[in-house]
């Protein structure tokens, strides 16, 4: 292969755009100030028929209209996951600045990560088949059910071909784990731009499943609370724009933060429930990747999803990894519900701006921190501070951990 | 850097394991057959593995809730779990469409008829999750490296591999057990039957396939199969993916150093409908019909989805009489706009 670790230069990675659709705000501008304010995304589902559950909040994208930002492709045709990763990627090369021409003219990559793909699509097409059996389904919904659309419509609405297009599955940590694939290739050099991020759409398959486990909470979501019940499923896309230092420089692009390294590995121990060695061995390899010791980050995004277990898990591997006194470690989740796919990918913009901005968005609805969740969430309103390193955490089933560490971009030679 | 192929296996309509495959591909048994009535397909025939019952093969502890994608998989990863492995520097990247469309489906089926709406299974929850199958190799086998599903469909195979000779050429594993599965399933062949309606084929009917293919990639290993040159993907825009193959394909050539003329063995995804008429063009015009008639088609085979580049590299490896030094490429084409291939070495 082309890539000569040994032997080629190694770029330094940086994000140049970003776009987020999220139930906070659409657009950057409105997500930092969704953020500084502590916004709270929370309201009645009502994208799926949701009667019969006892509670039924979710935090959903209101007043999105694909057809503001998606100018190519016929956006009837588009799967709501989709649609918002479309969108999103549309957002984060505008932000970027360079026309999709002159990225044409570029090799790149495009990785999207999801959790549920086509779910919401799937679950209309069951709904129909209980309907009026399964020949009736709808063929042009069917054939939308492939998740690999997540990334080629991306490349298809900009008009991209020489790119590599990859949807990641790997659940709720998959927009760390695209961020970290970007990285590597841009990296080494062997793409000279990379859209990362993530997207999922609502469904009643993933809502009726945490209710049945018992993990959805009634009216908001809590982490690291001491009375805390649980997730509010989401839904949103992120895509960030990845290139390489050089290149950012050569056009002079504004530069939200540097990628500084990412860890993942797989806790090879329970489908759902995460476990805390492997969570903190995750966490270590990203630092040991981006060459930071502990006592140099400034801030953790912590998956903090709302739950009993994540969020005594993850706080005792943070302190296993951090010590005593670890960094504020927030809870996006808070405001934006658990978005699946696209949670890591919303929290690295979330740290990016969080740098870019100098503030610590709050970990929202905390009344009293669980005794067992040692770490302090920033309570309820955004801080001012001047963050160098960030640390963004994504667990998800299957043990499938990711962990990447953003830097601010001074102008100084790391 | 450079990465080889140490190792494979593959789960199959011709039984489970690498010498099952190698067998069957050999004696050229045709791997469609009719359908059990059990299956309640709309199909009468497609490739599947006739009584493949996870429980008998994996045992009883831990396969009362797997799903069929899942454990064939599990299966197929076995035999590469033979040699010894060091967990964490042992990296899994699996390829799927979506996992499993009956999985997911049947859950929110569930949610919908049932008396109340949450009455679905907890124990199911995570079978409609698409990585449930690289996660659950992870705890079978105490695999602990990174653990990547690729949702790629027909191109899944093959950005798995790039993915996975990524992996090695950071340094963020040693080893990669990595390749595509996919199962055959009542939903999925509705939803095909759905899909392929759309378009105006001749091939509307062609069966479907289902199975797993592995393989051992790593930096180095003694007796090696294969060294991977070159990996490429690219999109397709103007709804031809002839154009992007071949710019593919191209690209891929060069980085790996050589030329058409000097490829020995093309195996291609055997797409059906007009991307696999797109695929078998792209072919002719650039190889030798000798090359192309190298490695047994697998056409036969069924549309075997996600698994196809990678059933595609199993036929290549399980292809006897390959001399040291030759050069295969392997391709696939997917409806949904992605091509991709790969140009490798005979070790």
């Amino acid at each position: 292969m082309s890539s000569n670790s040994a032997t080629r230069p190694q770029h330094r990675v940086v994000l140049t755009g970003l776009g987020a659709l999220s139930s906070i705000g659409i657009g950057v501008a409105q997500f930092t100030e969704g953020l500084r304010t502590g916004r709270s995304g929370a309201k009645p589902i009502s994208v799926f028929d949701a009667s019969g559950f006892a509670h039924s909040t979710g935090c959903e994208v209101t007043g999105f209209d694909p057809d503001t930002s998606i100018h190519n492709l016929d956006t009837e045709n588009l799967g709501r996951a989709t649609a918002l990763a479309v969108s999103a990627a549309r957002m984060a090369v505008q932000d970027a600045g360079p026309e999709p021409e002159t990225l044409d003219a570029r090799h790149g990559m495009i990785s999207i990560g999801t959790t549920d793909g086509a779910s919401a699509e799937l679950d209309r097409l069951i709904e129909s088949e209980l309907e009026d059996g399964p020949g009736a389904m709808d063929p042009e919904l069917a054939a939308r059910v492939s998740p690999a659309r997540l990334s080629l419509a991306i490349a298809q609405e900009l008009g991209l071909s020489d790119v590599e297009p990859v949807t990641l599955a790997t659940a709720c940590s998959a927009g760390n784990y695209t961020i970290g694939y970007g990285f590597d290739a841009v990296r080494s050099g062997e793409v000279d731009y990379a859209l990362c991020g993530g997207a999922d759409a609502m469904c009643r398959k993933t809502f009726a499943g945490f209710y049945r486990l018992g993990t959805i909470a009634p009216e908001c979501c809590q982490p690291f609370d001491a009375e805390r019940k649980g997730i509010l499923t989401g839904e949103g896309a992120g895509v960030l724009v990845l290139e390489s230092l050089e290149s950012a420089l050569a056009r002079g692009a504004r530069i939200y933060a540097e990628i500084l390294g990412y860890g993942l590995n797989c806790d090879a121990y329970h489908q759902v429930a995460p476990d805390e060695e492997s969570v903190g061995r995750c966490m270590r390899l990203a630092l040991e990747n981006a060459g930071v010791k502990p006592d140099e980050v400034d801030l953790i995004s912590a998956h903090g999803t709302g739950t009993k277990a994540n969020d005594i898990t993850e706080s005792r591997a943070i302190r296993a990894v951090y010590g005593e006194q670890p960094p504020r470690t927030v809870s996006l989740k808070s405001m934006l519900g658990h978005t699946m796919g696209a949670a890591s990918a919303l929290a690295a913009i979330a740290c990016s701006l969080a740098i870019t901005e100098g503030f610590i968005p709050p970990t929202i609805n905390h009344v009293r921190t669980d005794p067992e969740c040692e770490i302090d969430c920033v309570p309820n309103e955004s801080v001012p501070a001047r963050l160098r390193i960030v640390q963004n955490n994504g667990l998800a089933f299957g043990g499938n951990n990711a962990v990447v560490v953003l830097g601010s971009y001074t102008g100084e030679g790391r | 850097m450079t990465a080889v192929i140490a190792d494979w296996s593959a789960v199959s309509p011709f039984g489970i394991g690498r010498t099952a495959f190698a067998e069957g591909l050999r004696a050229g048994t045709d791997p469609v057959r009719e359908l059990a009535a059990d299956w309640d397909s709309p199909d009468e025939r497609a490739g599947v593995l006739a009584e493949f019952d996870a429980r008998a093969v994996l045992g009883k502890k831990g396969t009362r809730s797997m799903d069929r994608v899942t454990a064939l998989t599990v299966t197929a990863m076995r035999e590469l779990t033979e040699r010894p492995l060091d967990a964490e520097r042992t990296a899994i990247v699996l390829g799927t469409t979506t996992g499993s469309a009956q999985s997911m489906m049947e859950f929110t089926g569930s949610s919908l008829t049932g008396a109340e709406p949450f009455h679905v299974d907890p124990a199911l929850m995570p079978n409609v999750v698409m990585n449930c199958a690289a996660g659950r190799c992870g705890i079978w086998y105490g695999i602990k490296g990174p653990n990547t599903t690729v949702a790629g469909g027909r191109a899944a195979g093959l950005q798995g591999l790039q993915y996975a000779v990524r992996l090695l050429a950071a340094g963020r594993a040693d080893t990669v057990l990595c390749g595509a599965a996919e199962e055959y399933s009542r939903a999925r062949a509705w939803l095909e039957r759905h899909a392929r309606s759309l378009e105006q084929s001749p091939e509307y009917g062609a069966p479907l396939g289902e199975g797993a293919a592995l393989f051992t990639v790593c930096r180095e290993a003694e007796n090696a199969l294969a060294e991977i040159l070159s990996v490429r993907s690219r999109v397709v825009l103007d709804g031809d993916p002839r154009t992007a193959l071949l710019a593919c394909l191209r690209g891929a050539l060069e980085e790996a150093g050589t030329r058409p003329e000097e490829i020995a063995a093309v195996v291609s995804s055997g797409a059906t409908g007009l991307t696999g008429r797109a695929e078998r063009a792209a072919l002719t015009e650039l190889f030798t019909e000798q090359a192309r008639g190298r490695v047994p088609a697998l056409a036969g085979f069924g549309d075997l989805g996600a698994g196809s580049a990678a059933f595609g590299l199993a036929a290549l490896l399980a292809t006897p009489g390959r001399d040291i030094g030759e050069l295969a490429v392997l391709t696939s084409v997917d409806r949904d706009g992605a091509v991709g291939c790969a140009v490798l070495r005979t070790l």
